[in-house]
């Protein structure tokens, strides 16, 4: 570890002002950027070697998963059980659960299967809370300007303005469903949504229920699904490989049911990936905030099949992550904190970068003080200050999960600061898309975090959720819509595809001289392995 | 840290380091993971339920794996999630007439008038949510504030396990925390915002200037 100053003289430091100066900015934004975010550290970065985006830059780390081998081959599809259905959603978050839910809605027999229990994934983390441009003075233009401003002018600009339009109907549809929304004045003529302000936005625009906006939306998503008969619920069977049909296009996928150990191939006239990012590849060694399942799967299936990806060197490193006690690093502190008041200080009792930057600035102007020896060193772990006693006494009131939270780290928010560090957020980029989430590869759409370009090469706080209500039902609406095309055409169950694609990915790698040993997706994370069950001999 | 303290984790001792919570003791184990785990430690997934008994007591309690810190001699036994045969089906359409919403209530939920207090649930509950009061509430019509009492659920189901007369609690609490923001939640700021995009004023120009100002 760099030098760093003591917990106990940093506290010192603290106490010594009422409000602590803001030490003036000698770097540019830019400037700070290039030298700290962990995306510009020499060896943040590799060149992809095969696949459709050949030639790109991508984290190593990723690029290994991305060009490795399937996990299956022919032979495990053999005695595996056959289902069909006409929408397969993959993926058990808010993505995966708005695109069943539409789906169904729209007429479509849909399944929905899961690595982890429905609901088990980053929506339900999220606190927040979501954006929609609904005050008087503000608009869903100056929601795309922010936006697009934000995320370095790099988003494609046809996703990002479908986003921010569809963002007050996602709202309605959320309260449609049974979501509550905190509210200012609520006597008042129907009331008056709360608005937050988000780091990097013109004006405040965040909705929320109190930080625990995501537990709030997803338990109803969840239920709404869970009730649904149009739609089957497979929980606890991860994708393992996408299926195709010779023609190239996506014909389901194989799932591995957990329960049983075993097989399950689906045949699908439509499939959606939703799987979410990839915060529990810990990138650059950084601790994550992310769900256990945040392994990047269908990222990797998805370029295993054939789809473009984009902005896959580009990671959101939140800034405040808890850094003391070690058993709790890495779990998130809500932007609210800041948002509310909360400021950062260094060891020697500086602000040092304004808490409302952009969260690349500030990640990077953090990283930076502990490099330079300013940080805050307790019990072995680094960080700086996140000091909380702005918030004021209705803290635990307002801001429950971060009130329950300092509990868990013993710390009371009221009178003592919290140690931060960044953490692994989010991952900026992913599988291209159009407007209606469909991929280059016919029959292969994708929907939520897993896709890129809407937020450019940076998001703002508050745009994730909305961007996975506002694709997955997109999706959930063209996966029906084309599935019921297909079923005009033909009554008969969609047509069982296979897996040449993966024989053709084995060609590649062995041409390119990569390293076919290496299986991907990941699937869980962690020390210990799953080993795929095969059935051997009738015995087994 | 140094010295290890050993668990066991159903049925098997394992080494656990002191301040560690039991999910991340079973994380460091020799299988992988596949269940009872999502959000790691938020304390917001319910996910990882599990049967705690510390060495030396008779009883165990229900607990979160991932909020639980390891102690000597502790016993650990996790609780599996499934879907019961048995669902109370209704549609977010159900819950729109308030005039009907103790009968609707009590259709779905028949089982509500047989809660026979015996608290099982408020034990269960790892948010400390007094959960029988809320099925009492709710059985004598007040509602909203039987809805107010599981605002800070987490799903987990432990409840539902724990109630001898399958009421299912936290859905209840859940239907009726839905109802109320179906019923009750029609913010004017939205209803203007929905409007003016209906008439076509809200049309977003992509090809705005929107050069990056260096500060
Ligand atoms: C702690 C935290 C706080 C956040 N706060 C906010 C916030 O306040 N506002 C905001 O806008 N955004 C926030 N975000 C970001 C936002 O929550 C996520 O980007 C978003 O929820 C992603 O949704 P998703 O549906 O794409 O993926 P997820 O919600 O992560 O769901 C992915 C699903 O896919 C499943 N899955 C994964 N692999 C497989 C496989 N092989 N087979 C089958 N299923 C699989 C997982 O089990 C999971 O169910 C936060 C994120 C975190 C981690
Ligand atoms: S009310 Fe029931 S489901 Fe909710 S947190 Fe308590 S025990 Fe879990
Ligand atoms: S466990 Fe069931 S029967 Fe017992 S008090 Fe709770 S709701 Fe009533
Ligand atoms: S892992 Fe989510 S509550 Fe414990």
């Amino acid at each position: 570890m760099s030098s760093a100053i003591h917990y106990l003289q940093a506290l010192a430091n603290l106490a010594a002002h009422d409000r602590p100066p803001l030490r003036p900015a000698d770097l540019s934004r830019s400037a700070l950027l290039a030298q700290y975010h962990p995306d510009n550290a020499g060896n943040a970065s590799t060149l992809l070697q095969i696949g459709p985006s050949r030639g790109q830059p991508c984290h190593p780390r990723l690029a290994a998963l991305l060009q490795s081998n399937a996990l299956i081959d022919g032979f495990d599809l053999a005695g595996a059980e056959q289902r069909s259905t006409d929408v397969l959603v993959i993926g058990g978050g808010g993505a995966g659960a708005a695109a069943a839910l539409t789906a169904a809605r729209s007429g479509a027999e849909v399944m929905l299967a899961s690595k982890l229990r429905l609901g088990d994934s980053n929506t339900v983390m999220a606190e927040g809370g979501i954006q929609a441009a609904l005050a008087a003075s503000d608009s869903p233009q100056q929601h795309f300007d922010d936006a697009m401003r934000g995320g370095h002018d790099a988003a494609n600009p046809q996703l990002l303005a479908q986003m921010a339009s569809d963002a007050p109907g996602v709202i309605r549809w959320l309260i449609e469903l049974g979501m509550h929304f905190d509210l200012d004045e609520p006597l008042e003529d129907g009331g008056k949504l709360r608005y937050k302000q988000a780091g990097g936005c013109s004006q405040p625009r965040i909705l929320c229920y109190r930080d625990y906006t995501g537990l709030e939306m997803m338990r109803v998503l969840r239920e709404t699904v869970e009730l649904d008969p149009a739609i089957t619920l497979l929980n606890r069977c991860p994708v393992v490989e996408l299926l195709s049909h010779e023609d190239g296009s996506c014909a389901g996928a194989v799932l591995y049911d957990l329960e049983y150990q075993r097989f399950i191939v689906v045949s699908a006239r439509q499939t959606i990936l939703a799987t979410g990012g990839c915060g529990r590849l810990h990138l650059q060694g950084f601790p994550s905030s992310n769900h256990y399942g945040a392994t990047a799967d269908g990222l990797v299936l998805a370029y295993r099949i054939g789809t473009g990806l984009r902005d896959m060197d580009a990671f959101q490193y939140h800034p405040t992550g808890v850094a003391w006690p070690q058993r709790l690093r890495g779990g998130l502190i809500s932007e609210a904190a800041r948002s509310g008041g909360a400021l950062l200080v260094n060891g020697l009792g500086e602000r040092f970068v304004e808490e409302l930057a952009p969260r690349d600035v500030v990640t990077a102007a953090i990283l930076r003080e502990c490099a330079a020896g300013r940080g805050i060193e307790r019990d072995g772990q680094l960080g700086v200050f996140l000091d909380t006693r702005p918030l004021g006494a209705n803290l635990a009131s307002r801001l429950p999960a971060l009130q329950h939270l300092a509990d868990k780290c013993g710390i009371d928010p009221c009178s003592e600061p919290m140690l931060i560090y960044p953490t692994l957020h989010y991952q900026n980029g992913g599988v291209i898309i159009d407007g209606n989430g469909q991929t280059s590869v016919p029959g292969l759409l994708c929907a939520g975090e897993i896709t890129g370009g809407i937020h450019g090469r940076n998001r703002l706080m508050g745009n994730a959720l909305l961007d996975i209500l506002a694709f997955g039902r997109r999706a959930g609406r063209q996966a029906a819509r084309l599935a019921q095309a297909a079923r005009h055409k033909s009554t008969l169950p969609p047509q069982r595809g296979g897996i040449e694609h993966v024989y053709r990915w084995q060609r590649q790698l062995a041409l390119a001289g990569l390293d076919s040993s290496l299986q991907a997706p990941l699937l869980y994370p962690g020390q210990a392995r799953l080993a795929l069950h095969r059935p051997t001999s009738p015995h087994a | 840290m140094s010295e290890t303290i050993h668990i066991s984790i159903d049925g098997k001792v394992v080494d656990a380091e002191p301040g560690n919570s039991i999910l991340h003791t079973r994380l460091q184990g020799e299988e992988a993971l596949t269940a009872n785990i999502g959000c790691m430690g938020q304390g917001v997934c319910g996910s990882c339920r599990c049967l705690v008994r510390k060495a030396g007591e008779r009883s165990a309690e229900t607990r979160l794996a991932c909020e639980t810190v390891v102690e000597d001699g502790m016993q650990v036994s996790f609780i599996d999630y499934y879907l019961p045969e048995h669902l109370h089906r209704y549609r977010p359409h159900d819950l729109r007439d308030g005039w009907q919403a103790l009968p609707q209530l009590q259709q779905t939920f028949p089982e509500i008038s047989q809660c026979r207090h015996c608290s099982g649930c408020d034990r269960a509950c790892p948010r400390h949510i007094p959960v029988q009061q809320g099925i009492a509430l709710a059985n004598s019509g007040q509602l909203q504030a039987a809805a107010a009492l599981f605002d800070p659920c987490i799903m987990c189901n432990l409840c539902t396990l724990a109630c001898p007369e399958n009421i299912r609690p936290n859905h209840v609490g859940l239907y009726l925390r839905r109802a109320q923001a179906i019923q009750n939640l029609r913010p004017g700021d939205l209803l203007r915002r929905l409007e003016q995009q209906a008439r076509g004023e809200m049309a977003i120009n992509t090809q705005t200037d929107n050069t990056r100002s260096e500060v």
